[in-house]
């Protein structure tokens, strides 16, 4: 590595570097995508009667998100969506934490426990199979209430892949450190705290990225099943004609947006709890 | 046989397990064997000879179907339980997610010793195996070899009596391996344990050890003690000896079966 | 020894059997639904939601028909997308993998969304609404399968084993032997892994679609249909209809996956 040559500095070379980094790569993604979407929708706009429908400008849908029209009879946009996100958002994450915290639990005793395990397992394995969305309306309609359904939906989902992660996560770790730990002379609590529980947070973590964005999709989707405020609510209004078709392209994009963020903070909080996956050498 | 100067102490050591098809295996056959106080020995032999058995059961990881075992007048659970065992494994099984300082002082932490003394002993164990200066890196950071001697300086952190070691040299080539011997007679000399090393390389065996135990396979039993003795402290120099040579070629000539 | 074994086998068959018994016992006592706060008209008993699958197994037959094209139709269409964009992406490498990170983050979108705009997407393609319908469900079930087969596929691509691809090169063999001799075979085991995730989509998918969609068919559909009429033992019996389409999915999946892999294991 003796030729390698310093890091120059300077405007010209970090422009330089930047343009054979990886972010350079998928911002011209980005670019691309953004490209294509623009002349489907500058086709859209020549042929078709109602090109809102089908497919706007990525600039109106932005437009239309910042200006300051009254959509509805006293709100803006940015109002309507903000409330209806928060509407949305925070039952999502109450159902999310509650998720976690079923799933830690069952994992922590189906771990402590071969019954617990033999009964559970069966059963963990069975719920990824099964299409819980699709159930949506039923358990609406056993709570009859939409703020329980999303939750509890939002909960249901977010329960499993915690559970079935950490649980690989516990097993995931080397029988020399389960002998360490005994010639330690080491308790079942000191156990846990020490190895098997840190040693499960990246599993964990992987866990809660599957589940976020699953955990909105579903709040959303429990939204359309009724009238209300969140953000699913709005888009089903829009849809029918009960305010502009621009309200729906906004929230279809705002989700997009929302769902990958929260991936992305799941990956942001991961990265804090466990610096030294930080600090591995790049090569 | 024994006497106040006898740390380890097997009698008859046998061990039959079960395979998949419930037959018996045989993994170790009527062991004796003393170990003094203060010794360094190797337990030598090809996989499947029942080293690594035979160490486990000293550990108290493994429970013999034949025969007594005491450590220091005791079992080895009631030693275990009053913690005399530090354990070396092949691969360094460090915890990715402490510091080096915070691996050595997890043996501590289960123990319950104070944060200030955990703290001092784990910086005197990482002077000892002269990694000071990469105290608050993390493990992924460092070679395999800097990783081995952290295992060694955690195994080393709870004074233990006795210091087990299985293979712990093997993954590492042998630069690396060479002086991580030479270092490792210099912690022995400074903290007087006895040590129990687990090897399938003669050279190795031979250049540390006070006594060589040759391992036969099929079944495991104890074929030979060696007795090597070298002047020490030894050098590297000392492998080029004709004395050297000598002796591990005694060691070799000592297997049955192979 | 070997009575242990079988006490082992036993448990791990007799304790979920002896759970999901008692679970069913305090369903049909309707001990669950004061627990749940319900009552027999929202949560029907499972002997009634029986009655109702083998009184309108005909019927139901029929929806199962609607909703496993729009599943399988989606689920083939977006694994061999996926795996087209996979190879794309091992062909051009740098630009691949930075498009691989794009198309990932498509999987944290909410892709059911976009369900109604699909549907004015093929207004123009047929006359027929069942034909129209069913494609624009198809595009949905394709576009969130095609993510996960891409992704994990090209992994299976690229993620060869140590010197294997520099003992292909020592036998000067030419991209295409290396691809189709290497590569190929390497991501089989990948492809699966992708299918583990893909399968149980397509079905929601395929079901959440059917809320959407122009035409009013499918097992989906006639969950949310039967309870805007207020028929909850209908709707229960297409749950469990939705329910044994996806464990009935992944059992073939793990059936195939056990044939085709079964000589790399041994």
């Amino acid at each position: 590595m003796t030729n390698a040559k310093p890091a120059q500095k300077g405007f010209l070379p970090a422009l330089k570097r930047f343009a054979h980094s990886k972010k350079m790569v998928t911002l011209v993604w980005i670019l691309g995508i953004v490209v294509i979407w623009e002349i489907f929708a500058f086709i859209v706009a020549a042929t078709k009667r109602t090109p809102v429908n089908v497919l706007p400008h990525l600039w109106e849908i932005i437009g239309s998100f910042f200006s300051d029209k009254k959509v509805t009879g006293k709100m803006t946009m940015i109002e309507l969506i903000g409330t209806a996100c928060g509407e949305t958002l925070s039952r999502a994450g109450i159902g999310f934490l509650t998720g976690i915290v079923l799933g830690y639990i069952l994992a922590l005793l189906m771990n402590l426990s071969r019954v617990v395990e033999k009964i559970a397992f069966p059963y963990l394995m069975i719920i990824q199979m099964i299409p819980i969305l699709g159930m949506a309306p039923i358990i609406l309609s056993i709570t009859g209430d939409i703020n329980s359904a999303r939750i509890v939906i939002a909960a249901i989902l977010t329960f499993y892949p915690v559970s079935t992660n950490v649980l690989a996560g516990f097993r995931s770790v080397e029988r020399e450190k389960h002998e360490l730990m005994y010639s330690y002379a080491a308790n079942k609590f000191q156990l846990y705290t020490k190895t098997l529980i840190p040693a499960c947070i990246p599993y964990f973590f992987t866990g809660l990225k599957i589940s976020a964005p699953m955990a909105i999709t579903a709040s959303i989707l429990v939204d359309t099943l009724q009238g209300g405020n969140g953000l699913g609510c709005m888009l089903s209004q829009s849809l029918k004609g009960g305010m502009t078709r621009l309200v729906f392209w906004d929230i279809v994009l705002i989700s997009a947006v929302i769902g990958i963020l929260s991936f992305v903070l799941m990956g942001v909080i991961e990265r804090l709890l466990c610096p030294y996956k930080r600090n591995r050498t790049s090569d | 046989m024994a006497n106040e100067n006898t740390e380890i102490m097997l009698d008859g050591i046998g061990m039959v397990y079960k395979d998949q098809g419930g037959n018996d295996v045989t993994a170790l056959t009527n062991v004796t064997l003393d170990i003094k106080k203060g010794e360094f020995i190797s337990l030598l032999g090809p996989s499947g000879c029942g080293k690594t058995t035979l160490l486990r059961i000293i550990a108290d990881l493994l429970h013999p179907t034949s025969g007594k075992i005491t450590v220091g007048g005791v079992s080895p659970r009631e030693a275990r339980l009053a913690q005399r065992y530090g354990i070396v494994f092949q691969s360094p099984v460090l915890y990715d997610w402490r510091t080096v300082r915070k691996n050595v002082m997890l043996p501590l932490e289960i123990m319950h010793v104070p944060k200030d003394e955990r703290e001092d002993i784990a910086d005197s164990m990482l002077e000892m195996v002269g990694l000071t200066n990469f105290a608050n890196h993390y493990p992924n950071q460092l070679s395999g070899g800097m990783q081995q001697r952290v295992g060694i300086a955690r195994a080393l952190a709870i004074r233990p009596e006795i210091l087990l070691m299985d293979e712990p040299f093997s993954a590492l080539d042998e630069f690396t391996r060479e002086k991580l011997h030479v270092d490792l007679l210099k912690i022995w000399r400074k903290t007087n344990k006895t040590i129990i090393f687990v090897t399938h390389n003669i050279s190795e065996s031979v250049f540390l050890s006070d006594r060589v135990c040759v391992l036969s396979p099929h079944p495991g039993r104890l074929s030979a003690v060696v007795d090597i003795d070298l002047p020490r402290p030894r050098t590297l120099e000392l492998t080029d000896t004709q004395e050297f040579t000598e002796l591990v070629s005694k060691v070799r000539n000592s297997f049955e079966g192979v | 020894m070997r009575s242990k074994k079988w006490l082992g086998m036993l448990s791990s068959v007799g304790l979920p059997l002896l759970f999901g018994v008692v679970i069913f016992v305090l369903w049909q006592t309707q001990i669950l639904h004061s627990w749940m706060g319900t009552d027999t008209i929202t949560l029907p008993l499972p002997t009634r939601i029986g009655e109702i699958i083998s009184q309108n197994n005909e019927s139901i037959g029929s929806q199962i028909k609607m909703t496993l094209i729009v599943a399988l139709g989606g689920l083939v269409a977006g694994s061999l997308l996926g795996y087209l964009i996979a190879v794309i992406a091992t062909i051009f490498r740098k630009w691949g993998a930075g498009g691989l990170t794009i198309v990932s983050a498509f999987n944290a979108i909410p892709i059911v969304a976009l369900a109604p705009v699909i549907n004015n997407w093929t207004r123009d393609v047929s006359n027929e609404v069942s034909v129209r319908s069913t494609m624009a469900k198809i595009i949905v079930v394709t576009i969130s399968c095609t993510a996960a087969m891409s992704v994990n596929a090209f992994r299976g691509l690229t993620e060869l084993k140590p010197f294997s691809e520099d003992l292909m090169k020592s036998y000067a063999a030419s991209k295409v032997t290396v691809f189709l001799k290497l590569r190929l075979p390497n991501s089989l085991p990948y492809v699966f892994t992708a299918l583990r995730v893909s399968v149980p989509a397509s079905v929601i998918g395929a079901l959440v679609t059917e809320y959407f969609a122009e035409d009013t068919v499918g097992v989906g559909r006639q969950i949310r249909e039967n309870i805007v009429k207020g028929q909850y033992p209908t709707a229960w019996a297409y749950i469990a209809t939705a329910c044994a389409i996806g464990i009935g999915m992944y059992i073939i999946l793990m059936l195939v996956e056990r044939a085709v892999l079964k000589r790399r294991r041994a």
